[in-house]
C-alpha cells in the first residue's frame, strides 16, 4: 500500500518504517535524506517511491553525516526535513549533530529517525542510541507500536519547530520491520517555498546565522529548550499507564518492550496485580508523570532494549525526589533479571516477572526445546551464512585467498561493512581479519602499511564495497596515497548497495527518485588522487589473481584494484544466465579424484551439490545462476560451462 | 606431539619446510591445493587426504626405495655404479648445425626429441621453457618449431611435472604418447609413478621416453633473479653456462657480451634440496644427456634402457647424430664427479638427520652407503 494514500481515517497495514514515512508526509516534509542501513532503509525507500507524486525531494546521500547536514540546510531554508539512519549512522553524523544542537535549526522542523538493531541481526555492532540523545541534549521519543510510529513522527516536527531543535525518534527492528494497522491522518497540501532568510540589511549587524558559538550560552539555551520539552512531555498521549491503582509490581517500559510487557502480563493473567508505565518520551523524562505513578510502587521492573537507559535515569530521578521515604525495589538489568544485551521478548519478560513475584509459568512442555532442536536437525539442512550463487564476491575472495597464499608473505585482508563482511566466514574462505565500521578497513590498512621500518612485510588488502567506498573510504585512501602507506584498496564494485536492498549510490548513475545522473567514476577519482588503479573482472580468476600478485609484489604506496562485476541479484533481473553449467559425469570421479571435493567442500557455492549416492558433484539447476566460475576451479575440468 | 596424517602437512613438514624440495613439481599442477608460484610450492587450502596421497607419494624427497624403483625401470635391483645402469656411454652431437648453434652443447636432446616427434614415436614433449621473464615454465612442445624455443639450459629449477599433472584438465587424459625431459629429481619422481601408477592422471604408460639431464644443482628462480636483476638486465640475457671445472665460473651471455660471475656467488642461490641429491646423471632415465667435459660442442650420452637403445639406434641409422667414443679419461671424470655428488649428499643427509644410519628419504642399504663413502 502506498504511504501517500489519501484516505484519512482508514486503517492501513504498514511496517513501522512506512508508518514513520507516512507520519513525515502528514507533517508536510519537503525533504528527506538517508544512507541505507538495516533496519532503517524502508523509510527513505518508501518516501522515494512517492516523492514525485507528493512533490517532495528524497535522496540517498553518500553517508549519514551528509544526509543530516543536507536536511539541516533545508530546515535553514524554511522547509521541514527528515534524516533517517541506523545506529551506526548516528555515530557518523554525531560531529555535525553536536554542533547543530548549539546552532539550532531553521524555522521549520528537523527530525532525525534512528533505527537501532538489538541483537545486531543486520549490524556489525549492537548499540543503544538513546544515550546519544541525552548526551546531545536533544528530545528523544520512541514509539511503542505502529500507530505511534506515524503519530509521533508527525508530532515531532511540531515539537522540533516549537523548540527550535532537532528531535530524535528512536525505533528498533521489531517496530521498523514488523507490520501493524495504522489509521491515516490528513495529507497536507503544501506549496513549499524555500528561502534562506538572512534577516540582514545594512542597519542590522546581526544577521541570521546558524553557528555554534558562543557555545556555553548556546548550551544553556539548549538546556532551556529541554526544560520546555519536559513540560510538554507531561501531557502527551504517548506516555500512559495501564493497570490497577496500587500494583504489586510496576513495569516501566518503552518501544517494542511495551508490547512484550503487555503480552507477558496477559499470559501470566496478572493484569490485576501488575501495572505498566509506558513511556513514549524518553528524554527529557516526563518527571511529574513518572512521579505520580511510582509514588505507591514498592517494586519496579524496567523492561527496555538494549541499555538500562530508563532504568538509570528513572532510578536517579526517584532517588532525587525530596519526598521519597523508602526507595522501592528496582529490578531490571542491574539486578540481573534482564540482559543489557540482545533483544528481549515476551518470554524473557515473563521470566523476569515470575522471578520477582514468585510465580511459575510453563507455556509449553519441558522438552519442547530439545524436541525442536532434534526436529531441526532432521528436517532443516544445515546452512552457514554465504554469498548468493553467482555472487562476484565469492570469486573475488577465491582470487584473494590464492594470491595471498601464492605470495607467501602472510598477507591478509582488512574488511569492511557490506555483503562481503561475510568473508569473515567460510563464504569468503575466512579471509577477513578485521571488521569494524564503514571505511575502517582502509583506515586500519593505513597504519599497517607504514610498518616497513619495523620489519613488517605482510601485504595488506583493504577490501571495501562500492557504496562503502563513496561513504567513508575516500579520506583513508587520500591519507594512504599522501603518506605512502603500503596497502592495496580492493573495491568490490558490484554496482549496488546490495546488503541493504540495492539502493543507488554515486557509482550507479541513478538517484533515489529514479532520475539518471552522471556516475562518479571510482577509477577516475582514484587515479586523480594519484593511485595506481587496476580494474579486474573477478570471474576471470586467473588474471585477477595475477593482478593481485603483481600489485603486492610492487609494494610502494597505496594502490587500488577494482573488482567489477554486477551483483548477481541485479544482473539476473536483466539478462539470462551467461552459461549453462553442468557436471560431466564421466569426468567427475568424486572421492577417487584426489581433489578432496574442492567444489563442495571449499568453494561452497550453494549451486553445487555433493551427490552422496553417485559420489559426484552436481549442479543444482534451480539455483545455479550460470556464472561458470566453478568450471574454472575444478582441477579435472569436470564442471562444464557452455555459453548460452 | 601429535602426528598429522594429512598428506600436505607431512609434505610441508618433511620436505618443503625442511628444505628438501627441489621444485620438481610432481606434487602440484593437478592438485588444486598445492600451487607453484615464483620458485615456491604454496598450499592454498586445507586438504584432508591422508599420506598415501599422490602429492606425498611421488615426491622424490619422501621415502624412496631405490631397489624397488630400479626393478620397475630396469628389471634389476639398484646398481651402485656412480653413473647408474648404462648400456653404453658415448659422446655425440647433432648432425643439424641449426640445432647445434642454438643448443647448450651438442644439441642431442633437441635432435632426439625432434626425431621422436617427426617419426610419431611421441605426440608431445614435456620440458622446461624459458620465457622472456627468464623464469622457466613447464611447456608442451608438439612440433620442431616449439621445441626449438626450448633449447639451452638456464640452470633454474623448473616444475616440469607440474605440467604433467595438468594434462587431465587440458584434455590430454589418455592415449597420448609423451616424452619428458627431466632433471634427476624429476626422473626419480617419474620412476615412482611408474612403480605405483597414479590414478586418474595422464597414464604413465603414455610416457614413452624419459630423457634425463645431467644436473649438479639447480637455482631457485625467485632468489636468483632478485640477485641477477642487480647484475644485468634480464631481458638482454641469451644464455647461461657453467663451463667445466676448473673454470669455477657462471657465464651470463647477454646481447652485449659475456658477464662472468664466480660460481660460488651463484651457488648460494641453489635450491636447498639439491644438497641432498645423490643423482648427477638421471640414473632412472631412458637416456641421460649432459655436457662432454672438455670437448666443446658435444654431449655425453648414457643409454640406459631398451627404449633408450632403440631410439639411439634409430637416431644413428637416420643420420641425425654423430657419435664418437667417450675418452677413458672423460669417463673417469664423469664417474668421479657423480661419486662426489653422492658422497656430498649422503653426508648432508646424515648431518641433517643427526644419525649416520638415517638418510631421511633415501632407501639405500647401509652396506652401500659405507662403500660409497670410502
Amino acid at each position: 500500500m502506498s504511504i501517500a494514500l489519501n484516505a484519512p481515517g482508514t486503517s492501513q497495514l504498514f511496517i513501522g518504517n512506512e508508518a514513520i514515512a507516512r507520519g513525515a508526509l502528514e507533517a508536510g516534509i519537503g525533504f528527506a535524506a538517508a544512507y541505507p542501513g538495516t533496519p532503517s532503509s524502508e523509510i527513505i525507500g518508501s518516501l522515494a517511491q512517492v516523492a514525485k507524486d507528493v512533490g517532495i525531494y528524497v535522496e540517498w546521500s553518500v553517508n549519514e553525516k551528509v544526509a543530516v547536514e543536507a536536511a539541516a540546510g533545508v530546515s535553514f531554508a524554511g522547509i521541514r526535513a527528515l534524516a533517517a539512519m541506523k545506529q551506526n549512522g548516528v555515530n557518523v553524523a554525531c560531529d555535525f549533530l553536536s554542533n547543530l544542537v548549539m546552532s539550532g535549526i531553521g524555522k521549520r522542523g528537523l527530525v532525525l529517525i534512528v533505527c537501532d538493531d538489538p541483537s545486531a541481526i543486520s549490524s556489525s555492532n549492537e548499540q543503544d542510541t538513546r544515550p546519544v540523545a541525552k548526551w546531545l541534549d536533544i528530545p528523544l521519543v520512541e514509539p511503542g507500536d505502529f500507530q505511534e510510529a506515524k503519530d509521533m513522527t508527525r508530532w515531532l516536527f511540531d515539537l522540533s519547530e516549537e523548540l527550535g531543535t532537532i528531535c530524535m525518534l528512536r525505533s528498533v527492528t521489531r517496530i521498523a520491520h514488523a507490520r501493524g494497522n495504522v489509521k491515516l491522518g490528513e495529507l497536507p497540501q503544501i506549496r513549499h517555498k524555500a528561502f534562506f532568510d538572512q534577516v540582514h540589511d545594512l542597519s542590522n549587524l546581526m544577521p541570521t546565522r546558524y553557528i555554534p558559538v558562543p557555545s556555553p550560552v548556546r548550551h544553556l539555551f539548549q538546556h532551556m529548550r529541554l526544560n520546555r520539552a519536559k513540560e510538554k512531555f507531561e501531557t502527551v498521549p504517548f506516555n500512559r499507564y495501564v493497570g490497577p491503582r496500587n500494583p504489586e509490581l510496576l513495569i516501566v517500559t518503552c518501544g517494542s518492550c511495551w508490547l512484550y510487557s503487555l503480552d507477558a502480563v496477559k499470559a501470566l493473567k496478572i493484569d490485576d496485580r501488575v501495572g505498566i508505565l509506558k513511556l513514549g518520551t524518553l528524554w527529557p523524562l516526563p518527571e511529574k508523570f513518572i512521579q505520580d505513578h511510582v509514588a505507591n510502587a514498592e517494586k519496579i521492573l524496567f523492561v527496555e532494549e538494549i541499555d538500562p537507559f530508563l532504568e538509570q535515569n528513572v532510578v536517579e530521578f526517584i532517588a532525587s525526589l525530596p519526598s521519597i521515604g523508602r526507595l522501592p525495589a528496582f529490578y531490571g538489568k542491574r539486578s540481573g533479571h534482564l540482559n543489557a544485551y540482545g533483544e528481549l521478548n515476551p518470554d524473557t519478560v515473563i521470566k523476569a516477572i515470575c522471578s520477582i513475584m514468585n510465580l511459575t509459568y510453563q507455556p509449553r512442555p519441558v522438552d519442547f526445546s530439545s524436541r525442536a532442536e532434534s526436529f531441526k536437525k532432521s528436517h532443516v539442512p544445515e546452512r552457514s551464512m554465504t554469498f548468493c550463487p553467482g555472487c562476484p564476491h565469492r570469486a573475488t575472495f577465491w582470487a584473494i585467498k590464492n594470491a595471498l597464499k601464492l605470495d607467501g608473505r602472510n598477507g591478509f585482508v582488512t574488511g569492511d561493512i557490506g555483503c562481503y563482511s561475510m568473508a569473515i566466514g567460510p563464504a569468503g574462505f575466512m579471509q577477513v581479519r578485521t571488521m569494524h565500521c564503514m571505511g575502517a578497513g582502509a583506515g586500519i590498512a593505513n597504519g599497517l602499511g607504514k610498518l616497513g621500518q619495523f620489519g613488517f612485510d605482510q601485504p595488506v588488502l583493504a577490501v571495501v564495497g562500492d557504496s562503502t567506498f563513496y561513504h567513508a573510504t575516500i579520506p583513508a585512501l587520500v591519507n594512504g596515497i599522501y603518506n605512502k602507506s603500503n596497502f592495496i584498496l580492493v573495491i568490490l564494485d558490484n554496482s549496488a548497495t546490495a546488503m541493504t536492498g540495492f539502493q543507488p549510490h554515486p557509482g550507479t548513475g541513478m538517484t533515489a527518485m529514479g532520475e539518471p545522473t552522471d556516475v562518479v567514476s571510482m577509477e577516475a577519482l582514484c587515479r586523480a588522487l594519484g593511485a595506481k588503479v587496476e580494474v579486474c573482472d573477478p570471474f576471470d580468476l586467473k588474471s585477477t589473481t595475477a593482478t593481485l600478485l603483481d600489485m603486492m609484489a610492487q609494494g610502494g604506496g597505496a594502490k587500488v584494484v577494482i573488482m567489477r562485476r554486477e551483483c548477481e541479484l541485479v544482473r539476473s533481473k536483466k539478462q539470462q544466465a551467461p552459461y549453462r553449467v553442468c557436471v560431466d559425469e564421466k569426468k567427475c570421479i568424486g572421492e577417487s579424484c584426489g581433489c578432496d571435493r574442492l567444489c563442495t567442500r571449499v568453494f561452497l557455492c550453494p549451486g553445487l551439490i555433493w551427490d552422496k549416492k553417485a559420489g559426484k558433484a552436481k549442479i543444482d539447476d534451480v539455483i545455479c545462476t550460470g556464472c561458470g566460475v566453478c568450471a574454472d576451479i575444478c582441477p579435472r575440468g569436470a564442471i562444464v560451462k557452455e555459453a548460452r | 606431539m601429535t602426528t598429522d596424517t594429512k598428506a600436505w602437512k607431512k609434505l610441508f613438514t618433511e620436505v618443503i619446510d625442511a628444505g628438501l624440495c627441489t621444485l620438481c613439481g610432481v606434487c602440484s599442477g593437478f592438485c588444486p591445493y598445492l600451487a607453484y608460484h615464483k620458485g615456491r610450492i604454496a598450499i592454498l587450502d586445507n586438504c584432508d587426504l591422508a599420506n598415501d596421497s599422490q602429492c606425498y607419494q611421488y615426491c622424490p624427497r619422501t621415502f624412496t626405495d631405490l631397489d624397488a624403483l630400479s626393478r620397475t625401470v630396469f628389471g634389476s635391483p639398484y646398481y651402485h655404479e656412480p653413473v647408474g645402469q648404462a648400456k653404453k656411454i658415448v659422446i655425440a652431437r647433432s648432425s643439424d648445425v641449426r640445432i647445434r648453434t642454438k643448443a647448450q652443447y651438442g644439441g642431442v636432446v633437441t635432435t632426439a626429441l625432434s626425431f621422436a616427434l617427426e617419426k610419431g614415436l611421441v605426440d608431445a614433449v614435456l620440458l622446461a621453457k624459458t620465457p622472456a621473464d627468464k623464469v622457466p615454465q613447464p611447456f608442451l612442445a608438439r612440433d620442431m618449431e616449439s621445441l626449438m624455443q626450448c633449447t639451452g639450459s638456464n640452470y633454474m629449477a623448473c616444475p616440469v611435472l607440474y605440467g604433467y599433472n595438468q594434462f587431465p584438465r587440458e584434455g590430454l587424459i589418455s592415449g597420448g604418447k609423451l616424452a619428458i625431459v627431466a632433471t634427476p629429481c624429476q626422473v626419480l619422481a617419474i620412476s615412482k609413478m611408474k612403480h605405483k601408477p597414479p590414478q586418474n592422471r595422464f597414464s604413465v604408460d603414455g610416457i614413452k621416453m624419459v630423457i634425463g639431464l645431467f644436473c649438479t644443482w639447480a637455482l631457485a628462480p625467485d632468489r636468483f633473479y632478485v640477485f641477477m636483476k642487480e647484475v644485468v638486465d634480464l631481458a638482454d640475457v641469451t644464455k647461461f653456462d657453467v663451463p667445466p671445472p676448473p673454470a669455477n665460473r657462471f657465464d651470463v651471455y647477454t646481447t652485449s657480451g659475456i658477464v662472468s660471475l664466480p660460481l660460488e656467488q651463484v651457488r648460494q642461490f641453489t635450491m636447498p634440496g639439491c644438497a641432498y641429491c645423490t643423482d648427477m646423471t638421471s640414473e632412472f632415465a631412458d637416456i641421460s644427456i649432459g655436457a662432454a667435459e672438455g670437448i666443446e660442442g658435444w654431449n655425453t650420452v648414457i643409454i640406459r634402457t631398451e627404449v633408450g637403445e632403440e631410439l639411439w639406434q634409430a637416431l644413428i641409422s637416420n643420420g641425425k647424430i654423430e657419435v664418437s667414443e667417450l675418452p677413458a679419461q672423460n669417463l673417469d671424470h664423469l664417474k668421479e664427479a657423480a661419486l662426489l655428488k653422492k658422497k656430498r649428499a649422503l653426508n648432508e643427509l646424515r648431518k641433517k638427520s643427526g644419525d649416520p644410519k638415517n638418510l631421511l628419504y633415501l632407501g639405500l642399504s647401509p652396506d652401500w652407503v659405507e662403500k660409497l663413502l670410502i
